[in-house]
Order: C-alpha cells, then sequence, then structure tokens
C-alpha cells in the first residue's frame, strides 16, 4: 500500500477512564483506580436501577459492566453505589477540554462525546516534548494533577489510527497510551479476529463480514475493495480503509447536516397500555419538540411518530413498533403539530402496549410570521400563537416547569419527573 | 466560586440537614454517618451521606458541595450542624490539622 498520498498527521483521542465513576471518587477522596465504585441510576425509566458507569476495580472484581442492571449487581458490602450527577460530569468534561486548550488551537479541538475528546496535535505537539508519547504523558498528568482523573491517550497519524489505538492498545496498557501509525498498522491491528472489538463494526457488520469468509483484520485487508464494496456498498469501502487504516477525515471541513431536524424520545417508566395515558406522553414531548424548534426561529413541515411496544413481536405481523411521518402545512404551532401527531398515532396503533415514544420535526424553515389560515377564525390563530409565545417566554425565565399542562398531573404524565433529568438521568443536587 | 464571604454559615448547615434527614430512617442493623471530603482538586468541601446495611451495598449519597476549603468557615458550618443531628461526622482527607477556633484535631 502506497501511503504517501495519505494525510500523515498527529491526532491524540483522549478519553477518561469510567469518567462517571472517576469523577464521584475524586469527589470522595477516593483514588479512581482502586476504589470500588457504581454509578447506578434510579430514574424511573431504567426499572430497578442501571448502572453508568463502574470504576476499573468494580469491573475487575465483580464483572460489572455498564449498562448492566441493578439486580446483576452483586450485593457486597465491598461495593460503593452512588447516584448519577449528569451536571457534574458536564462541568467536569468543560473543565478538562479547558486543559486540552492548551496544549492545542481551539480549532484543532473537536469533543467527541461527554468523556472523549479529537485532538489534532499536527501543528503543536513540538512545542512540548520530543516524542508524542511524552506530550500525551505530560497532558494525562496535568488532568490527573488538576482533577484527580486518569485519562486515556491513543496517538495515530489520522483520527481512525488514534481511536483504534485508544481502544485496542492504550486501554490495555500500564501507561494508558497506545500508538499507532500506517508502518505499525498490520502488525498491531491485523491479527485481531474479535472483529467486533473494532470502532464503526457492529454487531451485524461483523456477522455479514463473516458470511463473506472475513474472520479477521488481515482477512478484511486483503479482500478485493471492489467486491467487497459490491456486496456492502459505500459501508464496505470504509471498512477497507479501516483496515489499512486510512482515514481522509477533514475534522475542520465537518459537513453540516443536510437537512436538520428536532426530535426528542424517552423510554417509559412502564408499559403503557390506555390511549389516554400514551396520548398525553405524546402531548409533552410533542409541545417539548415544538417549543426548542421555536427557540430556534423555525417552523416544521413534517410530523414523525416513533412508537416502540413493549414487546417484540406485540404487533401481529412481529413488528418492534412503527414510524409513521406526514406533511403539514408549515408552522411552528404546538398545537397544530399535537394534532397532526394523535391522528398519526390514531391511524397506526392496534391497542399494543407501549414502551417508547419519540417525535421528530422536519422540512424546517425560518419562521417569518403567522401565515394565516383562511378556513378558520383569524383571531383565534392569532391568539394561540401569543399564547405559545408566552409560555416560551415564561418557560425561559423561570424554568421548564413553571407552566405546565394541567394534564400533566394526571395518571401517566412523565413531564414533571423528567424535567429535573439530565439526559435522562439525576443531573445532582439543585442547589450545590 | 471563592466568594468567601456570600457564604451563610447556617443557611449551609441547614441545608445539609434537611437533605441527611431526608436519607435517615432509623432503621436495625444499618449504619449512617455523613462524609466530609476535602476535595483538593476542586477546592471545595463536598457532604455525602453514607449509608450501609450489615451484609448489603453501601451507599453513598451527595448532599452538598460547600464552595470552600476554608477551615475556619467550616467549623461553623460542621457546629451548625453539630447542634441539629446526631449522625457521626467522617473528616476524609485533611491531614493532620487542627480546627483554628476550638483547636482540637479534625478527625
Amino acid at each position: 500500500m502506497d501511503y504517501r498520498n495519505e494525510p500523515h498527521g498527529m491526532f491524540f483521542m483522549i478519553d477518561n477512564k469510567s469518567f462517571y465513576a472517576s469523577v464521584e471518587s475524586a469527589a470522595r477522596g477516593l483514588n479512581p483506580l482502586r476504589s470500588v465504585i457504581v454509578v447506578m441510576s434510579e430514574a424511573d425509566n431504567t426499572g430497578s436501577g442501571l448502572v453508568l458507569a463502574a470504576s476499573p476495580m468494580a469491573k475487575k472484581l465483580f464483572g460489572i459492566s455498564n449498562v448492566s442492571r441493578q439486580y446483576e449487581v452483586p450485593d457486597d458490602p465491598r461495593i460503593l453505589v452512588v447516584p448519577p450527577r449528569m451536571n457534574l460530569y458536564i462541568q467536569e468534561n468543560l473543565k478538562i477540554n479547558k486543559i486540552f486548550r492548551e496544549y492545542v488551537a481551539d480549532n484543532d479541538l473537536f469533543p467527541y462525546s461527554i468523556d472523549e475528546s479529537i485532538l489534532d496535535m499536527t501543528k503543536s505537539w513540538r512545542l512540548f516534548g520530543p516524542t508524542p508519547e511524552i506530550v500525551a504523558r505530560r497532558i494525562q498528568l496535568r488532568i490527573r494533577r488538576e482533577l484527580g482523573l486518569y485519562t486515556t491517550v491513543g496517538i495515530g497519524e489520522n483520527p481512525v489510527q488514534a481511536k483504534l489505538a485508544l481502544d485496542l492498545q492504550a486501554k490495555h496498557d500500564h501507561e494508558l497510551i497506545g500508538r499507532l501509525t500506517y508502518e505499525t498498522f498490520p502488525e498491531k491491528i491485523w491479527p485481531i479476529t474479535n472483529l467486533e472489538k473494532v470502532w464503526s463494526i457492529g454487531h451485524r457488520t461483523a456477522a455479514h463480514l463473516q458470511r463473506l469468509g472475513i474472520h479477521s483484520m488481515r482477512d478484511l485487508a486483503m479482500v478485493n475493495p471492489y467486491e467487497l464494496r459490491a456486496e456492502m456498498g459505500m459501508i464496505g469501502a470504509q471498512l477497507f480503509a479501516l483496515a489499512w487504516g486510512i482515514d481522509r477525515s477533514h475534522l475542520h471541513e465537518l459537513r453540516p447536516a443536510k437537512e436538520k431536524s428536532w426530535s426528542n424520545s424517552q423510554v417509559l417508566p412502564r408499559d403503557y397500555k390506555v390511549q389516554q395515558e400514551i396520548e398525553l406522553v405524546i402531548r409533552e414531548i410533542g409541545q417539548q419538540t415544538t417549543s426548542r424548534m421555536r427557540h430556534h426561529r423555525q417552523q416544521a413541515g413534517c410530523v414523525s411518530l416513533s412508537i416502540g411496544f413493549a414487546r417484540v413481536g406485540e404487533a401481529d405481523d412481529g413488528r418492534s413498533g412503527f414510524h409513521h411521518s406526514c406533511r403539514i402545512d408549515p408552522t411552528d404551532s404546538a398545537q397544530t403539530i399535537i394534532a397532526a401527531l394523535l391522528r398519526l398515532f390514531r391511524q397506526h396503533w392496534e391497542g399494543q402496549s407501549i414502551r417508547n415514544i419519540g417525535v421528530g420535526l422536519s422540512r424546517l424553515n425560518a419562521s417569518r410570521g403567522l401565515q394565516l389560515d383562511i378556513f378558520q377564525d383569524p383571531h383565534r390563530q392569532i391568539k394561540d400563537e401569543r399564547f405559545d409565545r408566552v409560555i416560551d417566554e415564561l418557560r425561559d425565565k423561570f424554568g421548564k416547569t413553571a407552566v405546565i399542562p394541567a394534564s400533566s398531573l394526571m395518571p401517566g404524565g412523565t413531564m414533571l419527573r423528567r424535567a429535573a433529568l439530565v439526559g435522562g438521568h439525576n443531573g445532582g443536587n439543585s442547589f450545590d | 466560586m471563592g466568594g468567601i464571604a456570600l457564604i451563610d454559615v447556617q443557611k449551609e448547615a441547614d441545608l445539609i440537614y434537611v437533605r441527611a434527614d431526608k436519607l435517615f430512617a432509623a432503621q436495625w442493623h444499618c449504619q449512617y454517618r455523613i462524609d466530609v471530603v476535602h476535595d483538593q482538586y476542586a477546592q471545595t468541601t463536598n457532604f455525602f451521606m453514607d449509608i450501609q446495611r450489615k451484609g448489603h451495598r453501601e451507599r453513598s449519597i451527595p448532599l452538598h458541595t460547600l464552595q470552600t476549603t476554608d477551615l475556619e468557615i467550616l467549623e461553623q458550618v460542621i457546629g451548625a450542624l453539630k447542634i441539629q443531628t446526631q449522625l457521626s461526622l467522617n473528616f476524609i482527607n485533611f491531614g493532620h490539622v487542627r480546627w483554628p477556633e476550638s483547636q482540637r484535631w479534625v478527625r
């Protein structure tokens, strides 16, 4: 393979070792690598409780993994269980990224998730040490000293190499640093036979590759790329590039999504069977999504509704849910959007019990003013519009629960309890 | 933060007490304790309710974060808290220091 024309940069992918559990350990004066700590969410919709994060020791001693269920965690006095504080983790993440900014220009820092960031160190790494490993070590020590957290660093010549170095090497390395280059890629990556361990290869893709007789990264690298592309489409070409450690993405030129949309979804705290209760939650989510859209001064020309059944096969034909959308005259009125959602629901729901509801708004355009409908009372329409605006303003000023529809107090409403959550989990004490 | 003058000792102690009291249910074979942690990283003092039922998982629930590590203020907060609750306090990561006012060891 001729790598001369491929991008040769210096990328660091840095993640926090068991981030939530480490933050909680540090706050309690415990060492994140030695403490046996489990962050467990007891939000309504997690059933008996869901493990959001487990410290490395908890994983090692008790085999607890993230997304374990409460009942899977042994009832052992050596385990310390703590509730999540999502707001605290967001703050810590901001502090970490602030430290990163001292090593790269703002434009070269790409936060990837709540505990992972990509640093394009191509231009700046030489300022901080003689080798990339030494620079990585410096950053690690800095974060350890200032925040008490351990970080893992993957180093590569492009983002995908950095990511694989992080996932496959650094996490098992004593110093928590891993490095891949075009040159070492075949030696380090090709022997991998458990393809699902490799970033971007999921369960189904791995099975598909197995069917094609591809059982290792070496097999993947040796396959004819044109045949693979013919079999798997675009993904085939991407996988072939992955096997050779090639990544031509330009992070600086991230393309905005072609068509933006707004959506919200939630897992319900129990199975919902009563039409009235389900519709209540659809209303609440519709309200929430519309309000987010209105904040961006947009209106939607298409609404969609996703419903997930409580059990697969609840429907006669074995579907696990349904997803339907319909066009509407562009609007930002919650009333109109909710009416469309309920229409969709009533058309397609056949009495199944439900565990999952999602609402999407798309075909957006800037809302310039109110388009009056000649078939309806204009005063009524203007009044509705003003009503929505006042509600938005009240909520901006006094919080999401400042005004709520009385219906949210009825059985089944989830809005009040969810208002205090961040990403569906406990945000922490409000006045802290 | 660091706005030491902004800290209302009584209010802080009340908040910790109210939250701790909600979590306290006198049960057999169950130890309750308030952990007071000197957080050198965030420069705060963190309070947690530690609940340990015999033979079960230990639980630690955040009560409050005091935005200072100043021992003088902390001594006042602890003093105000002790008037309200009999729960034992466990001081973590304070090192070998004395309270500025009473000159007793912090422990």
